[in-house]
């Protein structure tokens, strides 16, 4: 596909057109590029919306971003360990009404499409077995396709979540050279991510190649742990229901604890697990994520000799 | 002069919105409801190929797709509330184009920006519910396969994203649960789902998504149980009772606490009520 000349813009690769165009060839832009095309002449009649409903680029961000930082969860693990598995088993006990409490009640989302995308391949269709979602493609070097949720606190506010799908090549790469050129995404999210949630997969860690996916990990963590750099960081086991031996449970445990002591950790699965439901793991990781408070900031108070009310903070 | 009441009545397609407007319309000739005519409708073309036919006891045909209609209903409740009730009519085509083509025709924005409230039409009966791996365990995991299949999104997200849409349209944020406008959520077609739970509780249980989020953004959503016809009709058998009794004398609603009422124009009578 060709790139849009938009700089803003990255349809090409799956994500919103920035002047929010569903048909490409309804966008001006886009049809300057492909040329040939016969393009459809644009209703003037018609609205566009500022959003499109599908995983959002980092351009995109503003329209969510322009009133209060939203909280970014960074889900940092190797390929294949269940990364949009997880944030599809999100979407679906959203669906269900079983992700967040009454206290929380889920407030908005401008990337449903999104969502469903993820999420499709863990439904029952007739003639589909669910299965789980295919390999996120890693494409150009940039930022990850950014999923959104809003939820309404207690006091009435809204916070706002980001969640950034990215394939797993890039924290392989970036594992191993913080700098590596098409790391560039990993390093979006190491940089931005306010909740990191590091992915052990628990299948891998018990297969043929352990050895080298405890080593995969350990070089993850070790990045991943410094980057944190007392961010909230928690430890995931994905594929909860594969047995780990526990010297190798160890291991991982020891790599995450380099930097700070206590890492929350948390195991989850698609296969209920006895009597414990199969949701409930996924519960448990996002009430944990829900919990997440950006820090306040902290306004010097200044001695004020006059008393001009222009100078004084009212408000913290 | 009195208050234009508008109403932006948002509703699929075969929700029964036309079936609504033509049993509300004959309530009112009929005066049996607690709103009033005062006066004669501007025009009550919408509504007549509708109104025949279930004088006869038969379901009126789909609303052609390109259709909008307006008809204005010069209304009185009991306490003497006057307002011209702005009744829409068209094919729920456009509702749901709203979603998928994400491109808001300028006729749709007006009506959106010129609505007091909001009345959502939902046929519960009509929507599917999925199953996914929480509802329905594994008992193994198929490897993915090579093409994804093509998907259509969950009926729930499309709703949401309805009201998504026409909340930026009418430029309200969120930043706070909305006072206005009120949103009033019709559960059409009640006595297909055959329940004695209150509208609120089966729809928090089908729907619990669009439950949380009108819920959280909203102040005092009021979902009730419509049942204009009361029973199915359909469009060539004419039901003899209908056309003995007329259909004035079917259709009830199920108020937000469970009570069944016979006056369909109930859910309009709280929004005029709630002005003053």
């Amino acid at each position: 596909m060709d790139r849009c000349s938009h700089p803003n813009c990255f349809a090409d690769d799956n994500t919103t057109c920035t002047l929010g165009h569903i048909r490409l060839d309804m966008c001006p832009e886009w049809s300057c590029v492909s040329k040939g095309e016969v393009a459809t002449t644009s209703d003037s009649d018609q609205m566009l919306l500022p959003w499109s409903g599908l995983a959002m680029g980092e351009s995109d961000l503003n329209f969510i971003s322009g009133k209060v930082k939203p909280i970014t969860v960074g889900v940092i693990g190797p390929e294949n360990a269940g990364k949009t598995t997880i944030l599809g088993a999100f979407y679906l006990l959203l669906g269900r009404g079983a992700l967040t409490t009454d206290t929380n009640p889920f407030s908005s989302s401008y990337t449903l499409a999104g969502w469903e995308a993820v999420a499709t391949n863990l439904r029952w269709k007739p003639g589909h077995f669910p299965h789980f979602p295919p390999h996120t493609p890693s494409g150009a070097a940039r930022a990850p396709g950014m999923l959104h949720l809003g939820f309404r606190c207690k006091d009435g506010e809204l916070r706002d979540f980001l969640f950034a799908d990215a394939p797993g090549e890039w924290f392989k790469k970036w594992a191993i050279n913080e700098q590596a050129a098409d790391a560039e995404g990993a390093r979006w999210i190491a940089r931005h991510a306010d909740v990191t949630l590091l992915i052990a997969d628990r299948q891998a860690l018990a297969g043929p190649k352990m050895g080298a996916a405890r080593n995969d990990f350990q070089l993850l963590a070790q990045r991943a742990v410094a980057e944190a750099r007392g961010r909230r960081l928690a430890l995931v086991w994905t594929k909860g229901d594969v047995d780990v031996a526990p010297a190798m449970e160890a291991q991982i445990r020891k790599a995450v604890a380099l930097g700070s002591s206590s890492v929350p950790e948390f195991t989850v699965s698609v296969y209920p697990h006895g009597e414990i439901d199969a949701a409930e793991g996924f519960r448990e990781l996002f009430g944990w994520i829900l919990s997440t408070k950006r820090a306040g900031v902290n306004l010097p108070t200044t001695s004020v000799s006059g008393h001009d009310p222009l100078f004084r903070f009212g408000r913290r | 002069m009195a208050a234009k009441h508008t109403i932006l009545l948002v509703g699929e397609s075969n929700v029964g919105k036309t079936h609504y407007g033509a049993q509300f319309l004959k309530r009112l000739m009929a005066k049996a409801c607690a709103l009033k005519m005062s006066g004669a409708p501007t025009s009550l073309e919408a509504f007549t190929t509708a109104l025949s036919c279930l004088t006869e006891g038969k379901a009126t045909d789909h609303t052609p797709a390109n259709t909008y209609v307006e008809s204005i209903w010069p209304i009185t409740d009991d306490a003497g509330n006057y307002a011209e009730l702005v009744w829409p009519d068209y094919g729920g085509e456009q509702v749901r184009s709203l979603v998928t083509q994400r491109r808001i025709p300028a006729a749709w924005r007006d009506r959106v920006l010129g609505a007091a409230d909001w009345v959502l039409l939902i046929r519960l009966h009509s929507l599917r519910s999925e199953d996914d791996l929480f509802s329905r365990p594994l008992q193994s995991f198929a490897e993915a396969e090579g093409e994804a299949a093509a998907y259509e999104p969950s009926d729930q997200a499309r709703i949401v994203e309805l009201l998504q849409m026409l909340l930026y349209l009418a430029q309200f944020h969120l930043d706070r649960p909305l006072r206005k406008p009120r949103l009033t959520i019709l559960l059409s077609c009640w006595d297909e789902l055959d329940t004695a739970e209150l509208p609120a509780d089966i729809l928090a249980s089908r729907l619990p998504m669009l439950w949380s989020f009108v819920r959280s953004n909203w102040i005092s959503p009021i979902v009730i149980g419509l049942s204009a016809l009361e029973r199915a009709l359909s469009k060539t058998d004419a039901d003899q009772e209908y056309a003995i009794r007329g259909p004035e004398e079917f259709g009830y609603v199920v108020l937000p606490n469970g009570v069944k009422d016979n006056d369909i124009t109930l859910p309009i009578r709280r929004l005029m009520a709630g002005e003053t």
